[in-house]
């Protein structure tokens, strides 16, 4: 498997029982290198989202097998899966979905405190990030009182602050407009790059996915195309 | 501290559900606090001027007494027997009375009634009847033929200060027996019963009728003993039990009262089940509101999830929200109850305009004025059993943490 932190082999992942069974995922194969800034594209229902679900341990595959750093996720116990996610994985939803009752900074701390980092740690690292995501000087600011874009920087701060070994982005930039979902993407390839933040978030967006270093094509549940997303060629044809 | 933090913003988020919420645990709270206490008021008041008035919160009476009442089964040796009793610790005074039978009789007819020789000073000090007199004055010690009478009773013979009545009556030989005595006072006990049917005459007058041994160590009916601490009572008697002679008994005033006793007893089962209806009230308000805040915050609850928090850290941060709801409820519920019942308590509550005939319960006028009993434990318990009961009533929201498909929730 060398430097991949992420490893599907025949992954399958139907839904409903009897005669309505939708199958999601048909026997994924995937690899995803640390380092990687990798989109998973496709039309709606295609399994972008069960994807990400299955590599994070939210759902678990109907059939094949599922590595996450090393660890077979088909194996953990929900409770094993929730501490994986914990220290593993940073999680950045498409509707920022941050604690309401929390500020940006609160928001930002709330996996460091669940691992038991002391709190001036915290602050330290915290603030940096904040002043890291453009955030600086907003961190008593409660979400209801920051915008759309605002909300997801804080989202993405709290996903990579505590250095998890892989960040999973559904629609990261779906709720924005195009020049914060611009501003966003070149955040996630900053941290990336500086930080060697491995990325894999899933899109629609043919503008976010040329960003991307990798596309990973998803159609009917099966990877249609995996490679440089530099050229659109590809999209192209699906598109078509 | 950082569940603390969340557990207490998230209960204020949506504020006007959880004001909504305590105000209905404060309004039902105070309510129960207040009908609690009134009924200990009611029922500590009825029970002492009873005992005070009758039996004592003990007595000692002939040990067949209780079967069959009859004029003839005394306490012997009553001022030896006193004198004992009396140096046990928690009581407050003795009393000794000759309970009978008979007819009094007017110029203007004649009327059953219950004849009570008492020691006009005891009761002075002790008997709420002696405080009830509306006309006249009470018995002194060295009356002889003199009776105080109820003001239902004066009507129906047509009596007054001042006129005879004759009383007829079986000695304890069950000889018949007359006397004649002079009314000299009227009381007025608010209760018909009592008012038409009890005499009290002096107990020298009351043996001489009934025929008992008089003296130094003097015969009565019953020895009632009234404690200074009701709540002592089990002490006391064991103590009074250790120095009877054979044919004596000790019995409690629930003994010799049994309808009193009884009374109290089924409208206790009646005000439990009034009160399990007002904490079902309070648990149901608080169940609603725990509930439905889980539900609508499943998918916080699963972001939370996702992010690696664990089941029983999110259990603990809504058993924490159910812990503030109930704090802040029964804080302020107790703090309402407990005024609005300590200002009735001093000042009581009159409910004569409610009911001009009056009431009475086994034969004992109930004080139309209405006094409070609130205790701190009282309000210890309600307010422990309301916690209590909102922490168990969490558990079930608890329950649900675990059922959120996260997966879905977040697609």
């Amino acid at each position: 498997m060398g430097d991949s932190i992420v490893w599907l082999r025949a992954v399958t992942k139907d839904y409903g029982q009897g005669d309505v069974v939708v199958r999601a995922l048909r026997g994924i194969d995937l690899t995803l290198d640390r380092g990687d800034f990798a989109a998973v594209a496709g039309p709606s229902g295609s399994g972008k989202s069960t994807l990400l679900n299955v590599m994070s341990g939210l759902d678990r595959p109907s059939s094949g097998e599922v590595s996450l750093d090393g660890r077979d996720l088909t194996r953990l116990s929900r409770s094993e899966l929730s501490r994986l996610r914990l220290t593993r994985i940073g999680f950045v939803f498409q509707a920022y979905n941050l604690l309401p009752v929390l500020t940006a900074y609160e928001n930002a701390e709330y996996v460091l405190m669940m691992q038991g980092v002391p709190a001036s740690a915290r602050r330290e690292r915290v603030m940096g990030l904040l002043e890291l995501v453009g955030l600086g000087g907003m961190e008593d600011r409660f979400p209801r009182e920051l915008s759309g874009g605002q909300q997801q920087r804080v989202a993405i701060a709290r996903a990579i602050a505590s250095e998890p070994a892989l960040i999973l982005a559904d629609e990261p930039t779906a709720n924005v407009d195009s020049k914060t979902a611009a501003a966003l993407l070149d955040l996630m390839q900053q941290l990336n790059e500086e930080k060697g933040v491995t990325f894999l978030f899933s899109t629609h967006d043919r503008k976010v996915m040329a960003r991307a270093g990798r596309l990973i094509r998803l159609v009917d549940g099966r990877i249609a195309y995996d490679g440089e997303a530099g050229s659109l060629e590809a999209l192209d044809a699906d598109e078509g | 501290m950082a569940l603390v933090k969340i557990a207490w913003r998230s209960i204020w988020r949506n504020r006007r559900r959880t004001l909504i919420t305590l105000s209905s645990i404060v309004l039902c709270l105070a309510i129960a606090v207040f009908f609690i206490a009134a009924q200990h008021g009611v029922y500590d008041r009825l029970v002492d001027e009873a005992v005070r008035m009758q039996s004592g919160h003990l007595c000692v009476e002939h040990a067949e007494y209780i079967e069959a009442p009859a004029i003839d089964l005394v306490v012997r040796d009553v001022s030896a027997l006193r004198k004992r009793i009396e140096r046990i610790h928690g009581v407050e005074s003795t009393k000794a009375l000759v309970i009978g039978q008979g007819v009094a009789k007017s110029a203007s007819g004649s009327v059953g009634v219950a004849v009570l020789g008492v020691e006009p000073e005891v009761e002075m000090r002790s008997s709420p009847l002696a405080r009830k007199i509306v006309r006249g004055s009470y018995l002194a010690e060295e009356d002889g033929a003199s009776a105080v009478v109820g003001a239902e009773l004066v009507k129906k013979l047509k009596l007054d200060i001042g006129k005879k009545l004759v009383i007829s009556s079986n000695d304890m030989g069950g000889d018949l027996v007359e006397e004649q005595l002079r009314v000299k006072g009227i009381f007025e006990t608010g209760s018909t019963e009592v008012d038409a049917y009890v005499i009290q005459i002096p107990l020298g007058f009351a043996r001489k009728l009934y025929g008992m041994g008089d003296g130094l160590s003097g015969e009565a009916t019953r020895l009632g003993i009234v404690l200074a601490d009701a709540d002592e009572r089990g002490e006391v008697m064991d103590g009074v039990a250790g120095l009877l002679a054979g044919e004596q008994a000790v019995r409690t005033w629930e003994e010799v009262m049994p309808d009193l006793a009884a009374f109290i007893e089924m409208d206790v089962v009646s005000n439990y089940i009034f009160q399990g209806i007002i904490l079902f009230l309070i648990l149901f308000t608080i169940f609603n509101t725990l509930l439905m805040s889980v539900l609508e915050r499943k998918r916080e609850f699963a972001v939370l999830l996702a992010l690696g928090t664990s089941n029983g850290r999110i259990k603990i941060q809504i058993l924490l929200e159910s812990a503030f709801i109930a704090l802040l409820g029964v804080a302020f519920g107790l703090l309402v109850g407990g005024l609005v019942t300590g200002y009735f308590q001093a000042e009581g509550i009159d409910l004569s305009s409610l009911m001009e005939e009056g009431m009475s319960i086994s034969g004992f006028a109930m004080d139309m004025v209405m006094y409070p009993a609130l205790t701190a434990e009282l309000l210890a318990v309600l307010g422990a059993v309301v916690f209590a009961a909102t922490l168990l009533m969490s558990l079930y929201p608890m329950g649900q943490i675990k059922r959120i498909p996260v997966a879905d929730v977040l697609r």
